[in-house]
């Protein structure tokens, strides 16, 4: 069964959500499924409703109708999710250190002493074991992206859900974080799924994208890049990249025209 | 370790930079200076001119005099005595107010209804003059110690719980949500997160306290005592005798800001 080798699973998922002047109708029947271990991107029209799938499959949110299922389960287990966001929102106050077992410290895990050991193995790997006990201040950019990338390994969650996060980066600290990024998730064995206003992005970190229409968001095609490079930044060198480009960047806007029209 | 760029001796530096180096430091020079000329001439204009009488020294004391008054107030021991009942008013309304206007803030942070409900309520307190209540203060618990130290604590206990509540709530709502992902309960959300951000807010609270729960003990010793700082200035003026009014008053502006000075050590402390 092929069912057995997906992560995530969204089936005929409608959300609504009550203001006080409206209801607002903002996923409307979306269907799509994460193979474990693969990379899909959500790309989409701005205020489509790509952080409201997130929060679908964080558990965070409950669909309004339709089903998703984590590991074949339908009661989504927040164990099994690590959540990235558009910052690396570290707490100043604590140390590095301090920052990466956070999760731990609120999760109290049975075996704690060996997911401690795998975070310090993880600091070690990543190069990041010299700055244990130092603030997160007097770190650069692209250092805190991976100490706060570390700390949601740290709980070894099976899915990987990232917000934009590197959009709060400057553009050459970026493309390496995303370099980093997505060879720490891939050598860990991840399953991750991205959220990003960057199309480039998209195409040159994923197995799998999907492109979504505007509110209510509906899934309007998936692409399969399989591009020829081990890092992303390789893979922009392909020469399949450009039209992907291109055809993700006519449907976005041809999702926007339509709208105003 | 981050390496540490070496520093430069001075000789390191470009002409230019040295130049700018000695503007910095003469600019320094020059504020200091005349922060405590502008001090000195002051005091100095204040002595001359009651000296040669062309102002008042009975309605406006002078330099010498309070001096003067201080050191025989020293040598009967009555100033130690003052103080000493001022500090312990304050300190006790400072240490009451912040405790409990912190804790308020905490209950009015975890319960979104409790907060709406109060709010209106919150504000109206602010807004209203402490010491029109002076009367139904001494009402209830008595003149006395207790009544200054109430006053104390009403001055400061509404600033309190609205400053760390406006705190509390400026919080980063996705820092939150990350919390909430990790599967964090209110109350980790709030020690491991809320409490400790808001720490900044909390030392300057404590700076405005400073200020306020001074104001809250001299009012209160206005309104009623028979010792004390505030009691000295009451009795000073009413005798007509301004010299122990400006003594008390400098004995005052010493005590907060040497109260003042240790909230800022505080605050370096935490800081680092």
């Amino acid at each position: 069964m092929t069912k057995t080798n997906n992560l995530l699973t969204f089936e005929n998922v409608n959300y609504f959500y009550q203001t006080k002047t409206a209801e607002i109708f903002a996923l409307n029947s979306v269907n799509f499924e994460i193979e474990k271990q693969h990379f899909v991107s959500l790309v989409g029209p701005s205020g489509c409703g790509k952080t409201t799938i997130l929060s679908l499959s964080a558990g965070l949110l409950k669909p309004s109708t339709g089903t998703i299922l984590l590991d074949g389960e339908s009661k989504i287990d927040t164990k099994k999710i690590g959540y990235m966001f558009q910052r690396d929102h570290l707490f100043e106050w604590r140390t590095v250190w301090k920052n990466i077992t956070l999760g731990l410290e609120i999760q109290k895990p049975k075996n704690l002493d060996q997911k401690l050991k795998l975070a310090e193995d993880l600091l070690k790997k990543y190069d990041l074991y010299s700055f244990k006990d130092t603030k997160p201040r007097s770190l650069s950019g692209g250092m805190r992206q991976r100490v706060a990338l570390i700390r949601t390994l740290a709980l070894e969650p099976q899915l990987l859900l990232l917000d934009e996060p590197f959009s709060a980066l400057d553009y050459q600290t970026r493309i390496s974080v995303c370099d980093d990024v997505y060879q720490i998730i891939k050598s860990e064995q991840k399953t991750a799924l991205l959220v990003t206003h960057d199309i480039s992005e998209a195409i040159s970190m994923s197995d799998k994208i999907i492109v979504l229409t505007s509110r209510p968001a509906t899934v309007k095609d998936t692409i399969f890049p399989n591009l020829n490079g081990t890092t992303p930044l390789k893979k922009r060198e392909d020469s399949q990249f450009a039209g992907l480009f291109d055809k993700i960047w006519r449907e976005l806007t041809n999702e926007k025209t339509t709208k105003k029209a | 370790m981050k390496k540490q760029p070496k520093k430069h001796k001075q000789t390191d530096f470009s002409k230019a930079h040295q130049t700018y180096i000695k503007k910095l430091k003469k600019d320094k020079f020059v504020v200091i200076f005349f922060r405590i000329f502008v001090l000195i001439a002051f005091l100095g204009l204040w002595e001359l001119f009651t000296h040669f009488s062309i102002i008042d020294p009975f309605f406006v004391s002078s330099p010498s005099r309070i001096i003067n008054q201080i050191i025989t107030l020293a040598k009967n021991g009555s100033i130690f005595t003052h103080s000493l009942i001022t500090l312990g008013e304050t300190l006790a309304g400072f240490a009451i107010a912040t405790v409990l206007g912190y804790l308020i803030a905490v209950l009015l942070w975890c319960n979104e209804k409790a907060r709406k409900i109060f709010e209106p309520y919150i504000v109206v307190l602010n807004s209203l003059p402490k010491i029109a209540l002076g009367p139904v203060i001494i009402l209830w618990v008595g003149a006395g110690t207790s009544a200054i130290i109430l006053m104390c604590v009403l001055i400061c206990i509404i600033i309190t719980t609205m400053s760390m509540l406006s705190a509390f709530l400026s919080v980063d709502e996705s820092k939150i949500l990350l919390l909430k992902s990790m599967n964090a309960n209110k109350w980790q959300i709030l020690t491991k997160l809320v409490l400790p951000s808001a720490m900044c807010e909390f030392v300057s609270v404590l700076k405005i306290n400073v200020g306020m729960s001074w104001v809250g003990s001299i009012m209160g010793e206005y309104l009623t005592s028979k010792a004390g700082l505030g009691y000295l200035i009451v009795y000073g003026g009413q005798i007509f005798k301004i010299d122990l009014v400006m003594a008390s008053t400098t004995i005052l502006c010493i005590l907060a800001f040497l109260m003042y000075y240790l909230v800022s050590l505080i605050e370096r402390k935490y800081r680092k």
